[in-house]
This record gives structure tokens, C-alpha cells and sequence, in this order.
């Protein structure tokens, strides 16, 4: 298994008073280490450009991930995309990253804002070639990959933010490499550095974004496993093979459930100890427990967590309360969500008798059905998920 | 003496943080931190009742509402 993972995280602003973003983003994986990434900015705003970046994307991904040439696909664009009544032109830029097992980014880019890259929290600059392709000059680089290798693909309305306003120019490619340098960190997700990257122009525009806006981030980093155990076994003989086979799992652990942590403590012979500090009221407290990096109560901190990973996928609003507090459910969170590419799931099916009060809105069904929502939503966010039941 | 409140998530939802913390309150007001330890646990089994306290080796069942006088009974009473 290649030794590095993509962390790839985006988001999009719409223009101020639109209900649909002109900005297209594709990601399409191609097996375990390889990715293709398009964003598209379709010309103009609403419906129109939102069905031309689309459009774009969607070509561009499918025929690159087909093993087509770069020329290929823009003389397909050229001849595919609608031509626009009012400038006469078909037109939308694009930035494309094809990341080759994960050792390898091949970059393409046709007039968008030329791609940002952080090596070790430092700007570098790739070098380019231009290919011309018809009246087209696009931009190639081809890029050896390094661990906390940082990738920032914008949307001109990055660049535009504050114009008019306080910045005469737009926010400069060059204030942009100056801002992202000062606020480096190695741990920050790609979504964080989205999530960051638009609150930023959405405070140069004053909140009323004057162009569709899009960043996408793609963060090379060593893989990081996380196994998690959650729940008894419905055998009670099969706890010991649970909780070894969990045990044995490389990687960091961290066990949910009460009745399962002291399953745990026993096995390993140690003190399970309960803090009772409350950091979120509706959050029961962690406990310590040698060997574990992590000891939470099960079902409302696994809930909450969900709702997290839900929000993570949508606006990432909730990031401003999960990202330090110190609750299990934050911090369960941040080992997921920010700290693991790979997570394993060691999840017990047995029924507990402490869940089955009819005034307890908790219950079995309920438990497994928030790990089968939590595993596809962790999925989505582009995380190695397996799970096994017991 | 020590007292152990559960903190599991049937007692947690009903209200085991109110019971946390008004015990947290009461010892110190009462300036009882070096006679009486205050202490957690995971679930002990008794989820049908109100919250899970236990005194050393005696168990009881109390809501949040219960607290001053459980701890006036319980608690300042046996010292």
C-alpha cells in the first residue's frame, strides 16, 4: 500500500443573490491511490455557468480517468459545450489534478487563478510548460509528491474578493501565498483550509460574495489508521476474540460504550477511570483507560459525531465547536474527521438491557443505524472505512 | 466515603450532570472535599430507576431534583 493519502477537501460560495454555483467540482477516483480532480467556472453566474462547469467537469474527469489525451478532451469541450447567445463564446476554465499513485499530480490549467502550492508550509512554485491546443495556452506542470504537500485550486472569485472594497486589486495571488504561509499548520484538514480560505473572501466581499466562489485544498499526508469499538458482542464468548482482533488492529484506539469500556479494562487488566468534567452539557464525560487514546459513552456521543460528520460535508459551521473543545464528542471528531485516513469499526451487535427503557429514546436499531449513516458519511469525506459486526 | 454517580447514557439522559454537579457544589460548600471523594462510573446496571449513586457499598436510585436532600440524608448524616 502506497504510504501516502490525499486529503481532499472543497468548498463553494454562491454569488451574492444566486441559487446555484457556476463553480463545478469533480473528484473521481480511479482504484485506491489515484484520483482525478476538475473545477470548473462556467462562464457568467446561475443556471448558465452552473451548466457549463458542470458540463466541463464531468468531461473532462471522465475522459481523463479513461486514459485520453489533455488535447483530447479540450477539443472535445470546445466542440461539446453550448456556445453562449450574448458573448458568442462556449467557454469555461478549468483546473485539473491527476494525482498518479499518489507519487505523481499532473496539473492542467486553463485560466482559472494558477494553483497554490505549499511544500512544508513554504510557497514553491512548480515549473510549467504551456500547451498550446488550438487558440487555447494551458498550462501543464507535472509535480513529484511529498508528504504535507498542500494544493490550493481557486475560482477567480478568490482572487476578485474586496475589489471595490477594500482591495483595490482583488485579494493578489501574492497576499493569498502571504496569508496561507502565516497560517499554516501541518494538521489542518483540506477542509479546514477550504472552510478558512472562503470564510476569508467572504469577509473581503463583505458577505456578499460578488462572484461564484471555490476552493478546493489536496493535502498529501502518511496514512493514519483509527480503530474504534463500539458495542458488545451478541456472543458474550466472542468477546475476547472482539477485543482482540480489535487490539491487534495497527493504529490508534479508541472504545464507545460503557459496558464496552469496561469489557476493554478488563481484558487489559487496567483501571477504567470516568473524569467527571462536563465541557458540553448533553456530552456524557470520557474516561481513561492505559492504552486507549480515547474512552467515550456510546450512543449521544456517536450522535453527536454524526451530526458533525454531516455538517463537515455540508458548510463545515460546526467546525468552530468541534475543533477545540474537549468533550468526547469533539474529540472523538477531530481524531476521525482531521487525524484519520483509515478507520476501522469493531462493532458489537449485542442488545443492551440498560437501552431497552421505553422512555429512553435510544435503542438498539438506533445504534447500528448511526454506524451504517456514520461509515457512508465518513466514506463521502474521502476516508478508508471498514466495519466489522461481532 | 465515597460517592460514585453514573455516568452512563441511561443516567446521563436522566440528568446524571445535574446530580455531577450539584454534589460538586454542596461538598465545597460544605467544605467536605477531604472527607468525601466524588467519583464516576459507567453504567452499574440499574437504568430502570432515576440516577445511579452509589455510597461506598450501598446504592441508590435519585433524580436531579433529589439531590440536597439525598445528600443531608445519605451523605452529611453517616460522615
Amino acid at each position: 500500500m502506497n504510504s501516502l493519502f490525499a486529503d481532499i477537501g472543497h468548498q463553494s460560495m454562491n454569488k451574492y443573490g444566486e441559487q446555484l454555483c457556476g463553480d463545478h467540482i469533480d473528484v473521481l477516483e480511479q482504484g485506491d491511490n489515484s484520483t482525478v480532480i476538475v473545477l470548473a467556472d462556467g462562464l457568467g453566474s446561475g443556471v448558465k455557468a452552473s451548466i457549463l462547469s458542470t458540463l466541463t467537469s464531468k468531461i473532462i474527469s471522465t475522459m481523463m480517468a479513461a486514459g485520453l489525451s489533455m488535447e483530447e478532451c479540450v477539443n472535445t469541450i470546445a466542440d461539446t459545450l453550448p456556445i453562449c447567445s450574448v458573448r458568442g463564446v462556449a467557454y469555461s476554465t478549468f483546473t485539473l489534478i491527476h494525482l498518479l499513485n499518489n507519487q505523481t499530480a499532473e496539473i492542467y490549467q486553463y485560466d482559472n487563478p494558477l494553483i497554490i502550492v505549499l511544500r512544508d508550509g513554504k510557497h514553491y512554485c512548480p515549473p510549467k510548460h504551456i500547451h498550446q491546443i488550438g487558440d487555447k495556452q494551458i498550462y501543464h506542470s507535472r509535480i513529484d509528491l511529498q508528504e504535507n504537500d498542500l494544493f490550493i485550486a481557486m475560482s477567480d472569485g478568490v482572487t476578485h474578493a474586496g475589489i471595490g472594497l477594500d482591495r483595490k486589486f482583488g485579494w493578489e495571488r501574492e497576499d493569498i501565498i502571504q496569508y496561507l504561509e502565516s497560517i499554516y499548520d501541518p494538521n489542518f484538514s483540506a477542509k479546514t483550509w477550504a472552510t478558512i480560505l472562503l470564510e476569508e473572501v467572504n469577509n473581503l466581499y463583505r458577505f456578499k460574495p460578488g462572484d461564484d466562489t471555490t476552493v478546493c485544498a489536496i493535502r498529501l499526508r502518511k496514512r493514519e489508521v483509527l480503530n474504534v469499538m463500539f458495542g458488545p458482542p451478541a456472543v458474550h464468548e466472542e468477546t475476547e476474540n472482539m477485543i482482540s482482533q480489535f487490539l491487534a488492529s495497527e493504529g490508534k484506539h479508541v472504545v464507545c460504550g460503557g459496558t464496552t469500556s469496561n469489557l476493554v479494562a478488563d481484558y487489559l487488566g487496567k483501571e477504567l477511570k470516568p473524569n467527571l468534567d462536563y465541557y458540553d452539557d448533553d456530552i456524557p464525560p470520557t474516561a481513561t483507560l492505559e492504552g486507549m487514546e480515547l474512552v467515550t459513552e456510546g450512543v449521544i456521543t456517536v450522535n453527536r459525531v454524526l451530526a458533525y460528520a454531516k455538517d463537515y460535508l455540508k458548510d463545515n459551521e460546526s467546525y468552530v465547536r468541534w475543533g477545540y473543545k474537549k468533550d468526547g464528542a469533539s474529540q472523538l471528531c477531530r481524531m476521525m474527521l482531521e487525524d484519520a485516513t483509515d478507520i476501522n469499526f469493531f462493532i458489537g451487535r449485542a442488545m443492551n438491557p440498560a437501552h431497552q427503557n421505553p422512555n429512553l429514546p435510544i435503542s438498539f436499531s438506533i445504534k447500528m443505524q448511526l454506524i451504517i449513516e456514520l461509515a457512508k458519511i465518513l466514506k463521502k469525506i474521502g476516508k478508508r472505512v471498514n466495519v466489522t459486526y461481532y | 466515603m465515597k460517592v460514585t454517580v453514573c455516568i452512563g447514557s441511561s443516567c446521563h439522559l436522566k440528568g446524571s450532570r445535574t446530580v455531577v454537579e450539584r454534589l460538586k457544589e454542596l461538598i465545597e460548600e460544605k467544605n467536605l472535599g477531604d472527607k468525601v471523594e466524588l467519583a464516576g462510573t459507567f453504567c452499574m446496571g440499574n437504568c430502570q430507576k432515576d440516577v445511579c449513586v452509589t455510597v461506598d457499598d450501598n446504592v441508590f436510585s435519585i433524580t436531579p431534583e433529589g439531590v440536597d436532600a439525598f445528600f443531608e440524608t445519605e451523605v452529611i448524616a453517616k460522615l
